[in-house]
């Protein structure tokens, strides 16, 4: 008798059933891959970090003094190190296929002396590099505007000396791979590197240190020495935040998805018991037990969360696959993936969905045999009228009655509401986050102060004669230009220092920047106290205040080369740099340093407040001062610094976006399709009295839009609340603990829910033309 | 007497799984303006399908249906839509309102949805109010649908269908869900009406409810098989030898 009864019930509501099939199906697909690919990336990481051999130390100098000073450390100190020897080139000694490269990053030629083990395409390790062939980091590959395809030619000049050679394919690098590093290699034979090398000019060292001493800090921030990159395990780590997060944002839709799911599934089964109010009663009075009924839904909603789970599993292998594609671009994830996990967690989806389903059904065990039979097929005998009159209003009729009927009955809508708000904020999240991250603002949360230029300088700090006075030189050719253009800014360079601070026992290494040119430390950004101004002076970054344990009035010592000297800690900032671990050190400070580890960009603030015209004009100006340099806004600086994560965010929010569509459109048919069912008697008397087919859907639709409207103001209303929540931790790991959103009002406020208004419109007035089947006649028929 | 509806070689043809279903067949009969007419039959006659099939809430299979002189059987969804909102008026047996608007509300809603009567919602809700004080109901107009007793909610549904002043009532048995008493005063509310000049076609299973009515058309398998014509009821003096005249025509019918 069951199979009968569902068989039937399954024919009846079959766009109910389908749509809540369709559900089950996304949460099992999304859960099942989303959690698997979080799993696999984290042991793919280890496993492919143990593979490619990563050391626990990585240092890259560009002088002879400095790596020989750090050889002799490292031997004194016992610890296993290799050293390899790389030619630096600049983007405009490269062409593709005979166009210039466009690319932001450093870029290095290598051979395979690297102790670091690359791998190609398809995850084979690569031993030999045939003469007249090259492969490049994946991050370099994948960039666009170059077009890179294996065979393709790239013409590299070095020193002087031009080859051509041909892709033979991308090379996945443990440690540069991932675009956040801000540097990608170029690996070719050892003729090849012959050739292009003369001498020792351009010359870089990249020493790979394998130890597990825990004193390494400590020690490394003593010697005194600079270098140009300084990375350790957790760090290189950190740079694959990007695919974590990507991985992340699959798995928090899943969570998602499976409470709209759980939500759907609710207002399912309380509008098939309303409906079937009578039916219910019936079968009590024919002495059908309580627990008979209900195993009735159940087994209907385990046939269809069994179906949708089954589906679900067997297609999150090839769309977890789709999603790791993304991620083996620079990891290797063969042999990671756990399939059993996805079949596990589609299980947990069925049992999710079945228990959830136990509990709705509860209800069943209030309705009495007396109660079905006597308050009419729905079990609905009160219905309250809403607090708002027709007569009162001047709303035209459809409009008065679609707003009445929410008012009235808020509780039936809620559903709708709850799906309609989670999905807009799962839209606005990421789009505060790209535009956080793309502001002008977002260069302070590098240590840097505000401007409207930056011209990058990657190896300004290569030059023979880098030092302080360089710099300075460097910042008055600016000026001079400037000032004959009849151009008024401000011109400054941030020098960085690699650093020691001590406070209290707890020492730390640092990156202490120190600004040069027109600036004054009260144009960087602080959390508290009153920025450095005097010599003495620094300020320090909320993860050094947190880790040495100094605040403000403290007084630390600070190393910076052979130089220890003590400084008062007068505010606290947050940077993203070198992951939170900074210092500010007063601009007019003589650190005795003349060698700084490297410069930032160099930063132009206009105090004329130009337009976006003459900013324009402006940049093209700086670009033909600067032909060998980029010339970036703020924003575009650290997106070039960052390897584009907003870039990266986009394609998360642009496949969000698709979800929510998809979710809002199945929410909206089952919605709609469930209200004219309910709602039939209704309609057929308002047709029988006039109302034409259009007013009706209009109706129907109106009320969708409503609630759509409401959860859009909620969900702007929650977005920052929620924004912070989820986005704050990310930046946390990277160093700043309070973020600023920057909400850009037209995307937010107009451009999104204008698009996810107009999909969901379409689908509430495509569903509501089910108006149409109902016949005038069935007015007679109503119960 | 001007002929409000007139109806030619009716028919209505059901197809139930494959099934031929003859339901109304060449049925020919025509009101006048000012009528009060009666349809007879016994259960599945195909009464209300005569009812909904001249009053254009349902396709007709063949024959034509005129309403004061217009085929409605060619006229689309729209334009019957129209026809419903501002020329006729409805009465069901189930007394179906909306449930989240006030008795009021219900009653005045067709004609905040019309333009035949320019006017605002306020004004039109002083009509409203008017036909609810004729009515006896005037003390219900802001209490919810499920405050009110049967007999006052089928009052509110004459209040509704007449509130457009329509050219004429349709009633599929307007007091098949009220008991004697409640059934009839809707009943003496409809003649009022009548009297007042609108005409009514409505359809019934009950003596008193026909004995009020001027004239009755009498259907069986699908065909109009007798009219008797009672001629118009002045008070309830005459009703019981009315009732009477009914039930021996009924008789006679084969009722």
């Amino acid at each position: 008798m069951y199979w009968h009864i569902l068989k039937k019930d399954l024919k009846r509501k079959k766009t109910m059933n389908i749509i809540l099939l369709l559900f089950v199906l996304l949460a099992a697909m999304f859960i099942a891959s989303g959690a698997s690919n979080m799993v696999t990336i984290f042991s793919a990481l280890d496993n492919y970090f143990e593979m490619a051999g990563v050391p626990s130390r990585g240092l890259i100098f560009n002088d002879t003094d400095n790596r020989d000073k750090y050889r002799d450390f490292a031997n004194s100190n016992n610890y296993d190190f290799q050293f390899h020897e790389m030619i630096s080139v600049s983007v405009d000694d490269i062409k593709v296929d005979g166009k210039k490269l466009d690319f932001s990053n450093i870029i290095c030629i290598e051979t395979l002396e690297n102790p670091l083990k690359v791998f190609d395409s398809r995850d084979n390790e690569i031993t030999t590099v045939n003469e007249g062939e090259i492969y490049i980091t994946s991050s370099m590959f994948y960039s666009e505007k170059n077009n890179f395809k294996t065979g393709c030619n790239v013409q590299i000049t070095a020193n002087g000396k031009t080859r051509d050679f041909t892709l033979k394919d991308y090379a996945k690098n443990a440690i540069y791979s991932p675009a956040m590093s801000g540097l990608a290699k170029i690996l070719v034979s050892q003729k090849d590197y012959d050739y292009l090398k003369s001498g020792s000019s351009g010359l870089l060292w990249e020493c790979s240190v394998y130890t597990d001493d825990e004193g390494y800090n400590t020690k490394i921030s003593k010697a005194g020495f600079s270098s140009m990159v300084r990375i350790d395990y957790d760090g290189i780590k950190l740079m694959y935040i990007l695919d974590v997060i990507s991985a992340a944002a699959v798995l928090l839709v899943s969570i998602c998805i499976i409470l709209i799911s759980m939500v759907m599934l609710r207002f399912t089964i309380n509008f098939t018991m309303s409906e079937e109010f009578r039916e219910i009663g019936v079968m009590k009075a024919i002495g059908i037990r309580n627990g008979g009924i209900r195993l009735l839904y159940l087994v209907k909603y385990f046939a269809i969360s069994v179906i949708g789970a089954t589906a679900g599993f067997i297609l999150s292998i090839p769309f977890g696959n789709i999603l790791l594609q993304n991620i083996s671009k620079n990891i290797i994830v063969s042999g990671n993936v756990n399939y059993m996990l996805n079949l596990l967690l589609a299980v947990s989806t069925v049992f999710i969905v079945v228990l959830f389903c136990y509990f709705c059904t509860r209800n069943i065990n209030k309705i009495s045999p007396v109660s079905a039979i006597r308050n009419g097929g729905t079990g609905e005998r009160y219905a309250k009228k809403g607090f708002i009159n027709l007569w009162k209003s001047r709303l035209a009729p459809v409009f008065f009655m679609a707003l009445n009927d929410i008012l009235s009955k808020p509780g039936r809508y809620v559903s709708m509401a709850v799906v309609f708000t989670l999905g807009i904020l799962l839209v606005i999240v990421p789009v505060n986050t790209i535009n956080t991250f793309s502001s002008d603002s977002i260069i302070e949360l590098f240590g840097m102060a505000k401007c409207d230029h930056v011209i990058s300088q990657e190896l300004f700090s290569q030059k023979d004669n880098f030092g302080i006075e360089s710099v300075k030189e460097n910042i008055d050719s600016l000026k001079k230009e400037l000032n004959k253009n009849n151009i008024d800014a401000m011109v400054f360079q941030e020098i960085v220092f690699k650093a020691g601070i001590l406070y209290n026992g707890r020492k730390m290494e640092v990156m202490a920047g120190q600004g040069n040119g027109d600036i004054d430390d009260g144009m960087y950004a602080y959390i508290e106290g009153t920025p450095p101004a005097n010599p003495g002076e620094i300020a320090i970054s909320n993860v050094v205040a947190k880790e040495t344990g100094a605040g403000i009035g403290d007084d630390a010592e600070v190393n910076i080369g052979n130089i220890t000297k003590t400084y008062i800690v007068t505010a606290v900032f947050q940077s993203m740099q070198n992951t939170g671990q900074s210092i500010r050190i007063y601009h007019n400070e003589d650190t005795g340093s003349e060698t700084p580890a490297g410069v930032l960009g160099i930063q132009v603030r206009y105090n004329d407040k130009p337009g976006s015209n003459l900013l324009a004009d402006r940049m093209k100006l700086l670009e033909t001062l600067y032909p060998d340099d980029k010339v970036y806004d703020a924003g575009g600086y650290i997106a070039s610094m960052t390897g584009n994560v907003a870039e990266q965010i986009g394609n998360v929010k642009n496949f969000i976006l698709g979800i929510v569509f998809c979710i809002n459109i199945l929410v909206t048919v089952l919605m709609a399709k469930s209200f004219i069912t309910k709602e039939k008697g209704g309609i057929a008397v308002l047709k029988a009295i006039g109302f034409k087919n259009i007013q009706l859907a209009c109706w129907q639709t109106l009320r969708i839009l409503i609630i759509l409207f409401i959860s859009f103001v909620l969900g702007i209303l929650l977005s920052t609340p929620f924004s912070q929540l989820l986005i704050t931790p990310i930046f946390r790991m990277m160093g700043a603990y309070s973020i600023e959103f920057n909400v850009n009002a037209l995307e937010v406020y107009l451009l999104y829910p204008l698009a996810i208004f107009a999909v969901t419109s379409f689908a509430a007035f495509i569903s509501s033309q089910g108006v149409r089947k109902i016949q005038v006649s069935q007015a007679s028929n109503i119960e | 007497m001007d002929t409000i509806l007139e109806v030619r070689n009716l028919c209505k043809t059901y197809v139930i799984n494959k099934r031929q279903n003859n339901v109304l067949k060449n049925v020919n009969f025509s009101i006048n303006t000012g009528d009060m007419t009666a349809i007879m039959g016994a259960s599945g006659s195909g009464k209300s399908t005569l009812l909904y099939s001249v009053s254009g809430m349902d396709n007709i299979t063949a024959g034509e249906v005129k309403f004061c002189g217009n085929d409605i059987s060619g006229m689309d969804e729209n334009q019957l839509a129209k026809l419903r909102l501002d020329r006729m008026g409805f009465i069901f047996q189930q007394m179906y309102m909306m449930k989240n608007l006030s008795i009021l509300d219900n009653i005045i809603l067709p004609a905040c949805q019309s333009h035949k009567i320019k006017e605002k919602h306020s004004e039109t809700a002083e009509r409203g109010r008017d036909l609810m004080r004729k009515l006896g109901i005037s003390d219900i107009a802001d209490n919810d649908i499920n405050e009110v007793s049967g007999g006052q909610l089928q009052r509110a549904c004459i209040c509704r269908g007449i509130i457009n002043k329509p050219d004429i009532v349709f009633a599929d048995e307007p007091t098949g869900a009220l008991d004697r008493t409640a059934s009839g005063e809707v009943m003496e509310e409809l003649v009022r009406i009548n009297n007042e000049g609108t005409t009514i076609m409505l359809v019934t299973h009950d003596v008193r409810v026909a004995a009020r009515c001027t004239r009755l058309l009498y259907i069986a398998d699908g065909n109009i098989e007798g009219e008797y014509n009672l001629g118009r009821y002045n008070g309830s003096t005459k009703l019981r030898e009315r009732e009477r005249q009914v039930s021996n025509w009924l008789m006679e019918m084969g009722w």
